[in-house]
């Protein structure tokens, strides 16, 4: 389990809300070009938290329902779940320490 | 699937690219060190103008897509980009850019590789 798995609008609440560690969640959609440049920092992060955290990625197009409940906009974002609450959230290409501060604050 | 369907697709990804080239020359702006960024986002641009007869910024998520074109607003190029030359889609990038290329030009045939390695 050391890459990001795929959740959707069926599973989100299993595999995200209820889970028992941190969940990163990483919304994306095929012809977003970003998306391309955070996938690998999430695999990478995912490989370095691992048993720490959950990590998961969500396409948008195909998962509209979770995308708009939480308000997604930009994409790709970034958000953090812990406890079934979303806790924070980076929007946008970021380098992988930008994100690994930003998880740190939840482990 | 067409031929005809497909032709207009080609036509139209290839005038959103001539687009992107000459509106990068024109606020001197570059494409992404990663061209593969460029050559997906000018896809994704091209789908939305054949589906919805606009170029809505793919790199985003709309609640009604139709309402989004009418809103002009992420109609590419997209009233930040217009205003402030941001563009989180990473097709227009100003020289400092960290992810900045060199490149203000991309081959029609590299994007449809990009293309096809998605498959």
């Amino acid at each position: 389990m050391s890459s990001a798995s795929p959740v959707t609008d069926t599973s989100f609440k299993d595999d995200v809300l209820e889970s028992e560690v941190p969940v990163l969640v990483d919304f994306w959609a095929p012809w977003c070009g970003p998306c391309r440049m955070v996938a690998p920092v999430v695999e990478e992060i995912a490989e370095q938290y691992e048993g720490q955290i959950k990590v998961v990625k969500l396409n948008t197009d195909e998962n509209p329902q979770v995308a708009s409940q939480y308000g997604i906009r930009s994409i790709p974002t970034l958000m953090i779940f812990k406890g079934g609450q979303r806790v924070d959230m980076v929007v946008g290409a970021v380098p992988k320490t930008t994100l690994a501060n930003t998880l740190e604050k939840y482990l | 699937m067409t031929t005809a369907k497909t032709g207009n697709q080609n036509q139209t990804l290839e005038s959103m690219k001539n687009f992107a080239e000459q509106y990068a020359q024109r606020t001197g702006t570059y494409f992404c060190s990663d061209t593969s960024v460029t050559a997906v986002v000018l896809e994704g641009l091209a789908k939305h103008k054949d589906q919805l007869g606009c170029p809505l910024c793919p790199c985003r998520h709309y609640e009604d897509k139709e309402a989004e074109v009418k809103n002009t607003f992420w109609n590419c190029p997209c009233v930040p980009m217009r205003e402030r030359r941001e563009c989180h889609c990473l097709l227009f990038l100003t020289p400092d850019h960290p992810f900045a290329g060199k490149e203000q030009s991309i081959e029609m045939d590299y994007i449809n590789q990009v293309r096809d390695s998605m498959k």
